[in-house]
């Protein structure tokens, strides 16, 4: 099932498409990991929708790669009855100078809480999200501290090792 | 109440605040409601008082400490994930986990399942008004946690899982103990099934309450139970066969077919639970009498373990069917000792969206059992805060609970009469 | 209705399922109360029975460790430190999560892990 996924991909966005491979490392769980430029990402997340309606978005994941971030985007796409679910993960790269990415609530609203914790953590703002409040940090921590970042606006200089003693 | 009439006037209508401590929930969350005469007409809630940086721990640690890490992140869904995390790591480096690893890895994980749909069932009881049912339930939990601790060395905390396999064996002498409870919980779950689902005045409040159509739990991507209860068929068990699950035929539970009317409301979801209680007692039994003789572990020499995983580099996925749904890790390794990335997502973060649509219409009394029905993995205890055109009433957290004790009160009269 | 009105008859009948503390009713001064159940003058209730392979406190045995550190390396709550000067390794009980992940590493058995639960303390080091 992963194969047809693939190929109804290449068929249509064919050039918008960086990299793709499917991987099975263990047997049983298969992965198809795609790699997409920021200017087609929403394009691709409509056609996924399109071609399969049951598809579900699990979560968004990211990591900062020192001179871009990295986002990833998890989704599922399941066949009615015991056909079982294919997993489908939609990788795309965006510059420290201008993080923006479209926001894709309107295809699935189901989106906004991973897309609000995207933006709080690691800098990145989304356009057109429609609430764009805090959602896993409290109001008091400090603004232009993303947790998830290895730079300068990283937490380290917040952190508290407390297993070194209390000795404040 | 008929007094306030509905007339979609603003001043009628005051802003009502539950949280972020409250009993019917079991972490500090906060909503806020809109509410005109006794309907809630606008919902909103605020997470982030209970934020650890668990995901930036895991970058200074290496996999093996990470197991225990994972492990606290919800004192409930205890196997569930350092089970997802320890396939997750498999997946990136390519380990095969043992036959009887795998057996000894699900009878576990169903075993988590029953503890904690009771625990669930006494809550929503205790919410209704039931205290009694609920130290009935407990009671009856007991015997679970009994049998964990014989197999595992604790109750909560069980610390069994590892990389490539489980850390201690089910001798054959433990297998007499473990039958006999399933047999004493198949009677009990048929005891707790009549009290619960037969109970006229439970119906009354349960039925029609919070309902979640099947249209928005699938655009709104729910999962677990709250999904299920609502007609969509979806379980990892069923869906992405892995562990024992790939040797037996695990179905996913909607009230369909258990031969119910679905009409996805906080009656439909305790009936899925329920039955899933049913469903881990089979598949423990059946998991015993099948169960092969072999090495529990992949690499039973730790350093080994740890110079192999240092090596090694590429990004994995690992889920579970926790008792709440599905729960999935990210994570990408570098060729370090330490992760480079760990996501972390639990079934409550999907479910979140879903209380909206949920708690529109409802009455203030119901809010504690529609808020717990989702079965949230948060805990807590507080006061309301209520302000009326300015001034505040300080409400104290008994308020809530007795609202809702006392709708139960005045419906079994209403019954009667 | 009547489903839990019978069972919970059925509870009036039985004994209580808690555990019990050794003695009904708090004694005026614990010191005589040990002494007299000592001399066998009152019965105390026994303690909970904790199953075998229980996980409960670490103990170590300077003798037979070598040194390698693993254990240091292994533990989720740096609860093992190694102290250069003294060239020893020390246990910090109340950091500790009873895991026995340093117990399953050793490879002399210099740790071991005990049944002891009761720690309960005032101070933090």
């Amino acid at each position: 099932m992963l194969k047809d996924i693939l190929d109804s991909f290449k068929r249509e966005l064919g050039e918008k498409i960086i990299e793709a491979r499917i991987e099975e490392k263990v047997k049983g769980e298969k992965r198809l990991w795609l790699v997409v430029r920021k200017d087609s990402f929403k394009r691709v997340v409509k056609h996924l929708f399109l071609a399969y309606p049951n598809t579900r978005f699990a979560v968004a994941s990211g990591y900062d790669a020192d001179t871009h971030i990295t986002l990833i985007y998890h989704f599922f796409v399941s066949l009615e009855g015991k056909a079982g679910d294919a997993s489908v993960n939609i990788k795309v790269d965006v510059p420290k100078n201008n993080p923006v990415l479209p926001t894709i609530t309107d295809i699935v609203p189901g989106a906004l809480i991973s897309e609000r914790e995207l933006q709080e953590m690691l800098g990145v703002k989304i356009k057109d999200i429609p609430d764009p409040r805090r959602i896993f940090l409290s109001n008091d921590f400090p603004k232009g501290i993303y947790p998830w970042r290895r730079d300068e606006y990283g937490p380290e200089r917040i952190v508290r090792d407390l297993h070194r003693g209390d000795k404040e | 109440m008929k007094k306030i009439a509905d007339t979609g006037n603003e001043q009628n209508s005051f802003t009502f605040c539950v949280g972020p401590v409250h009993p019917a929930l079991k972490e500090p969350l906060q909503f806020t409601f809109k509410i005109e005469g006794e309907r809630v007409k606008k919902v909103d809630f605020m997470l982030s008082h209970v934020h650890r940086g668990i995901e930036w721990m895991g970058t200074r640690r290496n996999p093996i400490q990470i197991i225990y890490l994972a492990e606290r992140i919800c004192g409930i869904c205890n196997i569930s994930h350092p089970f997802a995390f320890c396939r997750a790591v498999e997946s990136v480096a390519g380990i095969e986990v043992p036959p009887r690893a795998e057996y000894i890895r699900t009878i576990n994980a169903e075993l988590e399942r029953i503890h904690s749909h009771l625990l669930w069932a006494g809550i929503a009881a205790h919410e209704l008004g039931f205290d009694s049912v609920l130290h009935y339930i407990l009671k009856a939990r007991e015997r679970v946690l009994d049998i964990i601790e014989y197999i595992t060395g604790n109750r909560i905390t069980k610390g069994i899982m590892m990389i490539g396999g489980v850390r201690r064996d089910i001798s054959k002498k433990q297998y007499r103990k473990i039958i006999e409870a399933m047999e004493y919980y198949k009677k009990q779950v048929k005891k707790i099934s009549d009290i619960l689902l037969k109970d006229h005045v439970v119906k009354a409040r349960t039925i029609n309450t919070g309902i979640l159509s099947k249209a928005d739990a699938i655009k709104l991507c729910a999962v677990g139970p709250t999904a299920r209860a609502s007609g969509v068929k979806r379980d990892v068990r069923q869906d992405e066969p892995y562990a024992a699950y790939k040797y037996l035929d695990v179905e996913a539970i909607t009230p369909a077919t258990i031969g119910k009317e679905t009409r996805g409301d906080v009656y439909d979801r305790t009936l899925v639970r329920l039955a899933e209680i049913r469903q881990s007692v089979n598949i423990i039994v059946e998991c015993l009498k099948s169960m092969p003789e072999g090495k529990i572990a992949y690499e039973d020499k730790i350093p080994k373990l740890l110079a192999e995983l240092k090596s090694v580099e590429g990004e994995g996925i690992g889920r579970h069917e926790a008792p709440r749904g599905e729960v999935l890790h990210y994570i990408k390794l570098i060729g370090n000792e330490t992760l480079f990335s760990w996501k972390v997502r639990a079934p409550t973060y999907a479910n979140l969206l879903s209380w909206v649509p949920m708690l529109l219409g409802a009455q203030i009394a119901d809010i504690p059992i529609i808020a717990a029905s989702t079965d949230p993995c948060l805990s807590c205890t507080n006061r309301a805060v209520i302000t009326k055109h300015g001034k505040h009433v300080v409400i104290d957290h008994e308020a809530l609970h007795e609202l809702s004790v006392k709708k139960t009160l005045a419906l079994r009269k209403v019954k009667h009469d | 209705m009547i489903v839990i009105a019978k069972e919970l008859v059925k509870q009036l009948l039985k004994k209580p399922f808690t555990n019990l503390f050794p003695a009904k009713y708090a004694p005026k001064s614990i010191k005589q109360f040990l002494r007299d159940a000592k001399e066998g003058k009152v019965k105390l209730n026994p303690p909970v029975v904790v199953p075998p392979n229980f996980r409960g406190k670490i103990e170590y045995d300077e003798k037979k460790c070598i040194r390698c550190k693993l254990c240091t390396r292994v533990c989720p709550a740096k609860a093992l430190e190694y102290v250069e000067k003294e060239n020893i390794i020390k246990y910090h009980l109340f950091r500790c999560a009873f895991c026995g992940q340093c117990v399953d590493v050793c490879p002399t058995g210099a740790l071991k892990l005990t049944k002891e639960f009761l720690l309960a303390g005032y101070k933090k080091d």
